[in-house]
Parts: C-alpha cells; structure tokens; sequence
C-alpha cells in the first residue's frame, strides 16, 4: 500500500524535475534540475526493493556523472554556446526533429510495454546482491570483460581529446 | 516505520534524537578543537567564559544567530540559501544509517488499559541491508553544496573553492572505494549489522583450511586489513575536507574558499555538514576496523547475562546492554574525532598537485594492490 | 512498509530544520545602510569579477570523466567482494578470481596508463 502510494509520488516528482530539467532557460539549473531527477530515480528503484542498483544509481548517475555536467557547466558560462544553440533555422530544425524523435520514442516504448503488466500477475521475488553476483560472474563472464576494455578505451579516448590544442576550451 | 502508533512515534523520535545528536555534538567538537589546538600548540585557548571555557559556545551560538544578514550583489539568490541547506543532508542521512548499539528489546506492556506489543527497537535511524553502499551514495551528494555554494557566490574565490572541493573529493572517492573491497571480502556483506557480528570475540581466522585462534586479540578488521585501514582513514580524511586535504578552504590562496560569502547561521551550518562527515567517517572507522559496538571479548548476550545476575531482567536488560554498548561505540568514536582533530593541529597543509598526485598515484595503486592481497590470501586459505 | 519512509521523513524534516534557521536568522540580525560597496563580493578589495569570465584548466573536466570511468569499474567490484567467500565453498572460486583478475588487468593497465600519459599531472 505505502509502496504503491510511493511510487506514484516519486513518479510525478521525478517527472517533474525532469521536466524542469528541459524548460529551465539555465543550463545550470537544468543540470541541478537533472541531479534531483537522478535522485528520485534511485528512491523509485529502493521503492521496488531492488536496493542495491538504487545504490549504484545514487553513486553512479547522481554522484559521479551529473557532478561531471554540473562542474563543466559552471567552469564555462555558457553564454555564446546557448546563443548560437538556440538561434538559427538549423538549430530549431534539430530541435523539432529531436522533439519528434523522442515523441515516437516515448511512444514506441508505452505501446511494447502495454501487455507487460496485467491484473494479478505475481509479483517477481528480488534477486539479492550476492545472487546477482554469482550470475554476473560466471554466465555474463564475457560480457563483464568487454565492459571493461569499454571503460578503458573510453578513458583512453577522453585523455586524448583533451590534448589536442586548438579549439575553444584547449589548454 | 512500524506497526502501531506507538512504534511510530517511537522510530520518528528516534530518528529526530539521532538528527540532532549530530547537530548537537558540533559545538562540544568545536571546544575540543579550540581546547585541543590550545593544548597541541602550548596555548591556553578559551578559558575566560564559564568553566574551562565552556560556556563560549553558547556565546558563539548567540553571535551565529545575530549575524547581518548578506548575500552579495550578483550572487544567486535561491541556490545561495540552499546550498547550506543542502550541506547538512547528506551527512544525516549516513549518519542515521549507522548502527550505534545492539537492539532494544521491549517485552510486552501495559499502557492506557491496552497491551502494548513486543517490539524490538534498532539503534539506527532506519535498516535495510545496503548499509556501506548506501552510505556511500549520499556522502557522493556532498560535492553539491560545495559547488552550488561557490557557483551562486558569484565570487570568484568561492568558485574555484567549490570547484577544487569537488575535484578533491571525487578524486579521493575512488581510494575510499577502493579500501573497503578488502573488508567486503572478508565479511562478504554490506549490512553493518553483520560486520560487527562478525568481530565478535578472539581473533580466528582460515589458516590452510584449519582454524587458528590467537586468544589475547580481539577478532577485529583492524588485524585483517591493516594496509586497508590506513587507506580508509586518510581517504575519510579528505572527504570531509579537514587538514591536511582543506585545499578547498585554503586560507592563504582562496580566502576561505567556496564559503567566503556566508557568515552567521548558514556558515555554521557547512560548519556542521563537515562534522557530521566526520562523525560518520569515525563511526564507519569503528564498524569497520575496530569492532563496532562490541566490547572486546564480551558478546552482546553475555553482557546481558551478566547484568541478569545483578536482578535486571526483560526490557530494562536490554536497555543497559544496548546503553553499554553505545557507550562502548562512541568511545570508539570520540576516539577517532580526536584522532581528526590531533592530526589537524599537527600536520602542513598540501599543495595541490601534491593532493592530486597522492589520490591518484600512490593511494589507488596501494588499494589495488590491496585488493588483489586480500582476494589471492582469502582465496588460498579457505580452498 | 517501504524503507522509504524514515528516509523521507528525515529529509523533510533536516531540509524544513534548515530552512526554518535560514530564515529566521535573516530576520533576526542587524540591518545596517546598504551601499554599492557593501554589497559587492570580497575578492580582497579588488573590483570583484564576474564569474565564469576566467580560464579554468581542462584538467578539472579530465579528472572527473576518468573518475566516472573508475567509479564504475569499483563500482563492479562490490558484489563480486561480497559474494566471493562464498563462491569459494560453493566451488566456483578460480572462475569468480579469474573474472575478476582479467577485469582488474584492464583497470590497471588503464591507470598506468594514465599516469604515464601525464593525464593526472597538475602542475
């Protein structure tokens, strides 16, 4: 009962930071708009009992990535970039085109999720943090390593961006 | 929060006490800081204000409340005023997780001509087995008040303040990670509850698939893992921002980093966000390493069998033993509070590559490599 | 009953204790005449700057996408740790370790090659 009760409550908030996260004028205040989102993402997912990947979402997404945006968005003031984003027939084509696109995608995953919840169905009893492990270490063994050399090529490919002289935020 | 009104009304209070336990302990902190820096460095301190100065803190909380108000001219107002708000949040919300004592069992009771259940009472704000993980994500949120504070100053001290704090505590957060592997491998879980548990007694350990107890030491993380440890606490040390990693507030470069503009209430109140960081860091240093609320050889169960003998039984039992035990818990933890502020008043502050070179150079090879130890050892002496 | 609700409570209650302190001590401190040099920033008497006009090194951003990179790999290692005493009773043990060996290779050989590549120095 709380929990149902719950889930709506984080839904609407979540919805509505998320929503504040588009129409807020200011980029930094989209960014803290995008940290409270993380937030009532990570709840939603400690609401479902699944505690510890509402743990990794609150370390991961709320603690390291959106640190990285908000962090990036105060060093550089963004005045001349918002400008140049937001003027233009270019510009407001690519947003009516990636406003469509996330439409028929919002769309697109409403329909295919339509039969997944019936009345009645039984409720899935959570897998514990140790079970998850014993799965994710030996039968997605391969996976699990590709993801690592993922990680690093990414770490590696960021290092060297970050050196190539020229441009606006160069060294 | 429970079953009927009065377990409610008892989790609510409870978690409210813990709160401002938090709060509360700021001041009392300050004194021994002030007293301690004093005594460190051959002064006298505050000593003119009621007994050995005392009675300062109350006139340090009259002068907080009756601050000018400012906010500067460009500065933002909103995020201004909520990044001390902010502040205090993530490190209650650890704070509360924590257990300080066994669980109070209330056996059951008459009260306005109704019988009131058996309860059994944690010592901890709530419970739900994700203990250090979750511990972590919340403390991961404090870098938010640091750079909402610096950005909405609109001062530029207090930016690079905010933005050096974040650095420095991402940086260092990857190291605290990475020390705990250690532990979570031995205890194989991440609900404090259990960890304690497990250090309960003389030390014992696999040794080549047999038992070995050596009985004049306690059964303690610190003996397991003492690389880990070292690790763990410098790692405490900078996430909290106190000397020798306060680069964010460096003084001689920055003025006072990214809390310049604040005076009065919201001042004190980063003031005690950054306690409470170090209460939680003192109190994670005992669950840890140093046993929790355990009592060096004595179980939760024989300590109540003792206070038996002396006529206590049903819920006033428990309620000593769980008053033991947390006493024995903040012994540990006043412990390592002096051990922050003993180190403050000792050690030069960093430079900040330095900093950045012992985060990212010498810490998180040492934890690795601790890591890898930890797993070959346990590995090749269970098989 | 959802753990979510101490969690709730406690924030509610720590955000409206902090706002309540907020509040009340802007209320309660002296009002002194405002003027234009009263209300500026203190960069130590120097007209204060605007922010966000300055150059700030490329370094701040590096460090915090390399520690997203990093946090995750750690990230991983969490219920791995928790469940690889077990894994050794339970007989799979040496897959568990050789998993996790063949992941931690990875993550070394990238932090040293960061630290060779000079990408962690601050000068």
């Amino acid at each position: 009962m709380t929990s149902t009760v719950l889930f709506y409550l984080l839904s609407v908030v979540s919805i509505v930071f998320a929503l504040g996260v588009l129409f807020n004028p200011n980029p930094i205040f989209s960014a803290l708009y995008l940290v409270l989102t993380m937030i009532g993402m990570s709840l939603m997912f400690f609401n479902l009992e699944a505690y510890f990947i509402g743990g990794v979402q609150l370390i991961v997404y709320a603690g390291a990535v959106t640190v990285l945006f908000v962090m990036v968005l105060m060093l550089f003031d963004l005045k001349k970039e918002k400008q140049a984003f937001t003027k233009g027939l270019f510009s407001s084509l690519l947003k009516y085109f990636s406003a469509g696109a996330l439409l028929f995608m919002i769309s697109g995953a409403s329909l295919m999720s339509m039969g997944l919840m019936t009345e009645g169905a039984e409720k899935a009893e959570p897998i514990t943090t140790k079970q998850l492990a014993a799965l994710l270490f030996t039968d997605y063994f391969f996976a699990f390593e590709v993801l690592g050399i993922i990680l690093l090529v990414v770490a590696i490919g960021a290092v060297t961006i970050s050196r190539i002289r020229g441009g606006t935020h160069a060294k | 929060m429970g079953s009927d009104i009065f377990e409610i009304s008892v989790n609510a209070v409870k978690i409210v006490a813990l709160f401002l336990l938090m709060v509360q302990i700021v001041p009392l902190l300050v004194w021994v800081e002030r007293r301690g820096s004093a005594f460190i460095q051959n002064r006298f301190g505050p000593n003119r204000v009621g007994p050995l100065g005392l009675t300062q803190l109350l006139a340090d909380a009259v002068k907080f409340i009756f601050k000018e108000e400012f906010i500067p001219e460009k500065g933002r107002a909103f995020i201004f005023y909520a990044a001390p708000v902010v502040a205090l949040l993530p490190a209650t919300l650890a704070f509360v997780s924590l257990p300080l004592s066994a669980p109070v069992n209330v056996e059951t009771f008459e009260m306005f001509g109704q019988s009131w259940g058996p309860y059994t009472f944690q010592f901890q704000g709530f419970d739900f087995g994700l203990g250090i993980v979750y511990v972590l994500g919340v403390s991961s949120l404090a870098t938010y008040s640091m750079l909402m504070a610096g950005w909405s100053s609109s001062n530029k001290f207090s930016l690079f303040g905010g933005l050096r704090a974040s650095a420095q505590m991402i940086s260092y957060e990857l190291a605290l990670g990475l020390s705990i592997v250690g532990i979570l491998i031995l205890y194989g879980t991440f609900d404090f509850k259990t960890m304690i548990a497990a250090q309960q007694g003389a030390l014992s350990f696999h040794f080549f698939g047999e038992m070995v107890t050596i009985p004049f030491l306690p059964n303690w993380g610190i003996f397991y893992q003492p690389l880990g440890a070292v690790l763990f606490l410098v790692a405490v040390f900078a996430e909290s921002n106190r000397l020798p990693f306060d680069l964010p507030e460096a003084e001689s470069e920055l003025v006072a980093g990214y809390h310049t503009e604040y005076g009065g209430m919201k001042f004190n109140m980063f003031f005690i966000g950054e306690y409470g960081h170090m209460l939680v860091a003192s109190a994670l240093m005992a669950i840890f390493y140093f046993g929790g609320y355990n009592i060096p050889f004595v179980t939760p169960e024989q300590l109540s069998g003792f206070l038996e003998g002396f006529g206590y039984v049903g819920t006033t039992n428990s309620l000593m033993t769980s008053f033991l035990l947390h006493l024995c818990m903040f012994l540990k933890i006043l412990f390592f509070l002096w051990v922050f502020i003993w180190v403050r008043w000792t050690l030069p502050r960093f430079r900040y590559d330095q900093l950045m070179d012992l985060g990212w150079k010498t810490m998180l090879p040492w934890a690795l490599a601790n890591t890898i130890i930890t797993a070959i050892v346990v590995f090749v002496m269970r098989m | 009953m959802s753990v979510l609700v101490p969690i709730l409570f406690i924030t509610v209650f720590v955000v409206l204790f902090g706002a309540f302190l907020v509040f009340v001590t802007s209320k309660l401190g002296p009002k002194p005449k405002q003027s234009d040099l009263r209300k500026e920033a203190y960069e130590c008497g120097l007209p204060a700057q605007e922010s966000g006009s300055s150059k700030v090194p490329v370094k701040f951003y590096l460090t915090a996408i390399l520690f997203i990179l990093f946090d995750i790999e750690i990230i991983f290692m969490y219920p791995w740790a928790i469940q690889f005493a077990d894994s050794i009773t339970q007989g799979y043990g040496l897959q568990m370790l050789i998993a996790m060996g063949l992941f931690l290779l990875v993550f070394i050989f990238g932090l040293f090659w960061e630290i060779k590549s000079k990408a962690l120095e601050w000068e």
